[in-house]
Formats: structure tokens, sequence, C-alpha cells
């Protein structure tokens, strides 16, 4: 089975052992989840010097030794332009970036591995591996250490990123992967083709992905991003991510993008923006179910059920008057396992004072307390004790692993 | 005398509230082999050579802003451009050529860093060896920036030679007048200073480096007029302190014939400011200098070679996951590193020939650059302009032109 780097650059012969010229490119239609079969070699002619596209079925021999060809050369039925559908192997490909989908990073192509896939000559893996480097450059045997293992990826689980990303076939192969993952992708790439990969993702999911990114690659994206597409990903987002983005962002941009926002999201981003980020209400999230104290555990659950698409997780609900006046939170568990006509408020536990936090509490103080008394959310009170936020641990988490 | 002084202070401020890739990368020019080898240029040829300086800060600017346009248009590294375009093995050779020429910097600087300590009585087999420990591990630990910026800071030592400049009164009609009339010797000392003046100038590794922080920055296209507008200024600003350095070792050095065959010499170009404190003020500087090139000469080295290979790269990757980068920065640290303390090894020499070496390897890097900067399927509507090729292709052919006749005089014995 031939690596591309062997075939590059050598003769093509036809049947009566005439040399035709040499092999400049291989040619592929790409789809999603195949190993994509040979369809044209580009060969340069030595007389008179052009390029010609011979359709694979022609092809009699790939190999490292010979290049041949079925018929004579009169006798094949070769095209000298061909249409803009096609991928050229070695400019297109080899040596440029790609994403490995299944390591969920962009690596760069040293070389292509091919071979019989039902018959039918095919790209099968990408090699990675600092072998494939030596091999480009012909000096294969200095490897006499073995440094270099060479290293395939699975050529059905790659996605070329060169030019435009390729999105009706793309997309949907992406979409398999975690937003983490995607947005460890877009980190890799260069911020134009990160933009592009965010732009092919549907609102919802883009959202998700951009979450995900690094803050400071998110202020630099926010740039490369059309203004409709960013208020677009904006209103996906959680509130407490929008804020924290916002507070990298200018006083004018950020006067921009809210007042494209929904008034009411619009408000609360103002109202949060103005925490410091070490402190509870910088922390804090919006992204929490309130309910009423009067509501039976029935009535309850149909909330749930209704409102569930709306909110990131439920762990706890938080049970407040109108006016937010916090009472009291339910875990999902407790709500469960109650008789369904009780009172929410019956099912309400005392709430250890000193595990509520402050809007100006401090970093180090929020994470004392919930590590004391075991928490995977803190509310945070205003001084009427209205309820202002919740602190997640996983947020809690980011700020002690930011590069995760 | 006071308002000179105050307004120094002001240009100082201004300087610091514009600092971006073109300052910082042309600040960083002036690194160990930069002040040895202006010194040397004053101090062995007067103001001879102040038309090379006039010329090749049109070419930094040029060059320079070559770098911020590729980086703006494709969002890459000129490493991952040059194996996109040119394939493995013109890859390799560019790799390799920089290569070579960074260690070659490195090495300078760690040569700055052992000669400045000698200065204060540091012996350099202490002062090398600890001070590229110190440097691996910040590198290492990925806690640099801040660091940076305060050797940054530090490089402002560089306002001492104007203000010396000034205090010196030396014959400015004079100066001027070498900076637009060409004088030339046909000797191998002349040629070799000459190649090294224009090697620590315009270096190989900032193409590198201005095309990667553009790239790492996000800065955008809308940008450009601005950036292109700082870039010009760093050149100038650059060059500047590159001319005061030059007339300073002219009208003392030169002027009593003194060469300069250790940094205590270089350091006598002070004395009228500084009296008895030149060699402690030089050493500072030097020091200074040094090791905000040793900073940066790993890092870009490894995103180069990195971004081309396809490794991963980056202060926000695990070793694990990205051995090569943290071995190439390990390896140009330390290989420099045992050059430097090498016994009886002549620092002044090291930090001038490896200057030398930069320049003679500058045009393969150029040419590179040039190739890319005039491919429309590249650069799109971005292409250079006649007048930025005249001044690129004269500096590369300048520059070959140099090292061809310097081979030749060197062979037939010109001396």
């Amino acid at each position: 089975m031939p690596y591309l780097g062997h075939l590059l650059n050598s003769k093509v012969q036809d049947s009566a052992d005439a040399v035709i010229g040499r092999l400049k490119d291989i040619l592929i239609i790409p789809k999603a989840g195949k190993y994509d079969a040979l369809e044209f070699l580009a060969v340069k002619t030595n007389r008179p010097k052009k390029v010609i596209y011979i359709p694979y079925e022609y092809v009699e021999n790939l190999s490292r030794k010979e290049i041949s060809l079925k018929n004579t050369f009169s006798n094949v039925n070769y095209s000298e332009a061909i249409g803009d559908s096609y991928t050229f192997l070695k400019r297109d490909i080899l040596d440029q970036q790609i994403v490995d989908m299944e390591g969920a990073r962009v690596v760069r192509v040293n070389d292509l591995r091919l071979g019989p896939v039902n018959g039918k000559m095919s790209v099968i893996g990408v090699d990675i591996s600092g072998q494939g480097l030596l091999r480009r450059l012909g000096v294969e045997k200095w490897n006499f250490l073995s440094p270099f293992k060479v290293h395939l990826i699975d050529w059905r689980e790659t996605q070329p990123v060169k030019g435009v990303l390729k999105l009706d076939i793309g997309s949907k192969d992406l979409n398999r992967l975690h937003p983490a993952d995607l947005a460890n992708i877009i980190e890799d790439l260069n911020i134009k083709q990160g933009s592009q990969l965010v732009t092919s993702l549907d609102a919802k999911r883009a959202a998700k992905v951009f979450e995900e990114v690094d803050p400071r690659l998110q202020k630099n994206m926010v740039k490369f991003l059309s203004p409709e597409q960013v208020t677009k990903i904006l209103s996906q987002m959680s509130i407490d991510e929008v804020v924290d983005l916002m507070k990298t962002l200018s006083k004018e941009e950020v006067k921009t993008y809210l007042s494209q926002l929904q008034s009411g999201v619009a408000q609360e981003v103002e109202s949060l923006i103005s925490y410091p980020d070490d402190t509870a209400g910088g922390l804090m999230s919006l992204d929490y179910m309130t309910v009423r104290p009067e509501w039976t555990v029935k009535q309850t659950i149909e909330e749930i059920k209704l409102a569930s698409p709306k909110f990131r997780s439920i762990l706890y609900i938080y049970v407040t008057d109108v006016d937010q006046h916090f009472y009291g939170a339910v875990s999902l568990r407790r709500l469960i396992i109650s008789e369904p006509e009780k009172n929410l408020k019956e099912l309400l536990k005392l709430f250890p004072a000193t595990s509520i936090l402050k809007p100006n509490q401090k970093f180090t103080e929020i994470v004392d307390i919930m590590t004391k008394y075991n928490l995977f959310t803190a509310v945070v009170l205003d001084k009427k004790r209205r309820l202002l936020g919740v602190v997640y641990i996983d947020d809690v988490m980011r700020t002690f692993a930011p590069q995760a | 005398m006071k308002k000179k002084l105050r307004r120094n202070w002001i240009k100082l401020l201004f300087f610091f509230s514009v600092v971006g890739p073109g300052i910082i990368s042309a600040n960083a020019d002036n690194d160990a082999g930069g002040i040895t080898t202006y010194s040397i240029v004053g101090a062995h040829f007067g103001t001879k050579m102040l038309w090379v300086l006039l010329l090749i800060t049109f070419s930094l600017a040029v060059t320079q802003e070559m770098g911020i346009r590729i980086g703006l248009v494709t969002r890459q590294g000129l490493g991952g451009i040059i194996r996109e375009n040119f394939g493995v093995r013109w890859t390799a050779f560019a790799m390799v050529t920089m290569l070579i020429a960074n260690l070659g910097t490195m090495t300078a600087e760690f040569a700055g860093i052992g000669a400045s300590l000698s200065i204060l009585g540091i012996s350099k087999y202490v002062a090398v060896p600890i001070a590229a420990f110190i440097i691996w591990f910040i590198l290492y630990k990925g806690s640099f920036k801040t660091t940076q910026k305060i050797f940054l800071i530090f490089s402002a030592f560089y306002i001492v030679y104007i203000i010396n400049g000034f205090i010196i009164k030396p014959d400015f009609g004079q100066a001027f007048a070498s900076m637009f009339k060409p004088t030339l010797e046909w000797t191998t000392p002349f040629l070799l200073t000459m190649i090294a003046l224009i090697g620590t100038t315009i270096t190989p590794w900032g193409q590198f480096f201005i095309q990667s922080y553009v790239v790492d920055k996000g800065l955008e296209i809308k940008h450009y007029k601005a950036e292109k507008a700082e870039v010009y200024l760093g050149a100038f600003i650059t060059d500047i302190v590159s001319f005061f350095i030059i007339i300073c070792t002219a009208a003392t050095l030169y002027q009593h014939g003194i060469r300069i065959t250790d940094a205590k010499d270089a350091a006598i170009a002070l004395e009228p400011l500084a009296g008895h404190l030149a060699e402690v003020l030089f050493a500072f500087g030097l020091f200074a200098a040094s090791v905000l090139g040793a900073f940066i000469l790993p890092t870009a080295t490894a995103y180069a070679i990195c971004e081309a290979a396809g490794w991963e790269y980056g202060f926000n990757t695990k070793w694990k996951d990205a051995k090569a980068f943290y071995s190439i920065i390990a390896a140009s640290i330390l290989i420099p590193a045992l050059i430097v303390i090498i016994p009886k090894i002549s620092l002044i020499n090291i930090m001038i020939l490896s200057q030398d070496v930069n320049g003679i390897l500058l045009p393969f890097i150029l040419i590179f650059v040039m190739l890319i900067i005039n491919n429309k399927r590249i650069m799109g509507e971005q292409v250079n302009s006649w007048f930025d090729n005249l001044i690129s292709w004269a500096t590369i052919f300048g520059i070959i032109a140099a090292t061809v006749v310097l081979v030749f005089s060197s062979i037939i014995g010109l001396n």
C-alpha cells in the first residue's frame, strides 16, 4: 500500500511502457465517513508541457515501483480541465491542517496512506508522524533509532480545513463532537477558520461551543464574526457566560450588543456586569429555576418538565416568593421521593445561614463554604434576602483550571 | 538640561503607551548582539557606516510591515505558511536556516549575560548556567509575560545613550553628512562588521516573531494602518538608539583609537554621562537587553518549528502533549549556554559573529517572505507595492552582494 509521498513526481507509463509524464496530484470527491476512492490522476506531460487529468479506471498499477495505465495513451480518454467539486490530495490536504475528530485536535498532514477498499484504491489514513516527515524528505533510513513511529489517523475520522470548511460534509460530522472538544479544535485553528467553524453550526450549538472557548479567543472571535452572528450566539448563551464575555469588551461594544439582545436578557446582563470576577456576584449564574412555596410537589414536577429546555441543568429548584425573597432550596431527589400532594413549604429544611453567599464575597471564601457544606451549588442573596443568583461548582472549578 | 530631561520623560511615557508588536520586536532587536555590534561599528569605524544604518532603517520598517501584513491576512505564523506553500523540503531548509541563526543569536544573548555580569565581578561559569536555568524555568512554567514586560521596561536603558550623546556634543553635522555619503572599505573587518550591522538590525527571528505576535493577539485587519504606523515608528526608534550608540562610541573610543576586545571597553563610551559608574550602567543595560532576547528567542524558535511540523505548541499545552515544543526550548537554551562557557572563548567575538551568521542567512528567509507576499492566491489584494518590493529586493541583494564580496576578500586576503 503506497504513500502519496512516494508516488508524487513518479513517472506515469501507459500499457506500452511509454512515459506519459509525472504524477502531480490525485483527485478525490470527499464524502463524510468514507474512505474516498481516487477519481483522477493529475499528470504533467512532457511535450507539450501541460497538466492532464486521467480517470482512475485507466490505472493498472499504482505503487512505489510503478504507476502504469491499462491502455496505450492514445486510447485514454483524459480531460484537460476539471470541475471544482474535487479535492486535490497534494494541493488541499498534504502539508495542510486537518481536524482529527477522534482526538479532537488539529494536526498537520505529513503524508497520506492509500490502499484498496472494496476493490477501489482509496485514501485510508493520514500520517502525522515524524516518520512521515522523513519519508517526504527522502531520508526514511535516518530513522535508525526509530524515535518516530508511523502514526496513522483513520481517513474517515478527519476533516480538511483548507480554505472554506466543507460545511455540507463537515457539519454533520462535527456535530458528533462534544462542545468542549469542538472548542479545543477551534482553539487550534487560526481565528479565520475558527470563526467559520462556529458560524457553520446552528446558533444553539454554536453558543454551547462558544462558551467553552478560551475567554481571550472569545473576545477576539467576536470581532471576526458579523454583529448579527454574535447577537444570535449571545442570545443562546447562558447569562453568566455573556456577562463574562462582555466584561472583556469595550463599553461601546457592550452597548451595541446589549441593545440587540432581548430587553429582559440585556437587563440581567447589565445588573451582573458590575460585579468583579472573583466575587460571588461575578461567579454566579442566573441559570436556575424558581418555584413558589405553596406549589405542590406534583405541580412543581409538571412545571419542571415544561421549563426544562430553558435551563442548562437542574440540580435544585429554588423556592422564592414573587419578589424573589428566598425560602430555601429543594433537590430533585427530595422532590421525586416526596408525596405528590405535599406543599413545597413542607419540604424545606433549615437552611444554614452560613452557607448563603453575599454578592461581594471573595472567591476563597466561596470555596471554603462550598467545601465545608459539600455543596454543588450555593445561593447568593442580597441584604433583603432576595435571590440574586446561584454559584455552580463547575464555575468554581473553571476558575481553578482556566486552561482545561 | 532639566528641560531636556523632562522632554525625554514625556517621550518615554509616550513610548510605553503605544507599545505593540512593532516596538517590542524592534526593541528586542537591540539585544546583546545589537549593543555590541553598534558599539564596535562606532569604535572601529567611526561614523563611516551610518549610511548603512539609514538605509536599513527603511529595510527594517518594510520587512517588519510585511510580517504584519502576512499575519493579518493569513492568520498563520510564517512557519505554517512556508510549509503549506513550499512543501516539506523547502520547509526543512527554512527551518534549519532559522534554527542556526537563532542558536547563534541565543549564544550572543548568553555571551551578553556572561560579559555584563563579569563587569560586576561574577564569573561566566557561575552566571551563565544560573541564568540559563532561570530562563528555562520561567519559560517552562509559562509565566514569562510579566518578566518580559519588566525587561522591556529595563530596555529603556537605551535612553542613556541618547542623553550621553547630547552631553558628548559630537559633531552632528559630520554624523549627518556620513549618513548620506556612502563609504565602503574593501577589507574583511569592514565587510564583516557591516554584515553584522545589517544582521543585528533585521533578523530572521524578528520576521517570525512579529508575524506570530499579530496572529497570537488576534489583531484585526482594520488595525492594519495603526500597526503599520507602529512598525515604522518602532524601526525609527530602534535606529535612533543605534545611531546614538554609534556616535557615542565614535566620539569616545574611535577618537582615541581604542578597540573593543572586552565588554568593559564598550562601557567607556558612557563615561561622559556616568563617570566611574559607566561600567555598572553599561553592564545593567547589556544584561537587561540580553535577558529580554533570551526570553523571546527560544519561544519564537519553538513556535515556528512546531507550527511548520504540525507538532503541538504553546504554553497552555502540557509536556506530555508537546514534548517537541518544550524540547526545542530547552535545547535552544542549553546548547548556546554550553558554547558560552567554553573556556577562553571571546564573548565579544561571539556577539558580533553571531550577528554575521544572522545577516548571511537573512536573505534566505526574506526570499520566502517575498514569494509569499507577492502571491495573489495567498495575499489577495494585499500583495506588495512596487516600493515594498524595491526596498526588500534591494536589501536581499545588498546582503548577498556584501557576503559574496566578504568571502571573496577573505580568500584573496584583502585586509
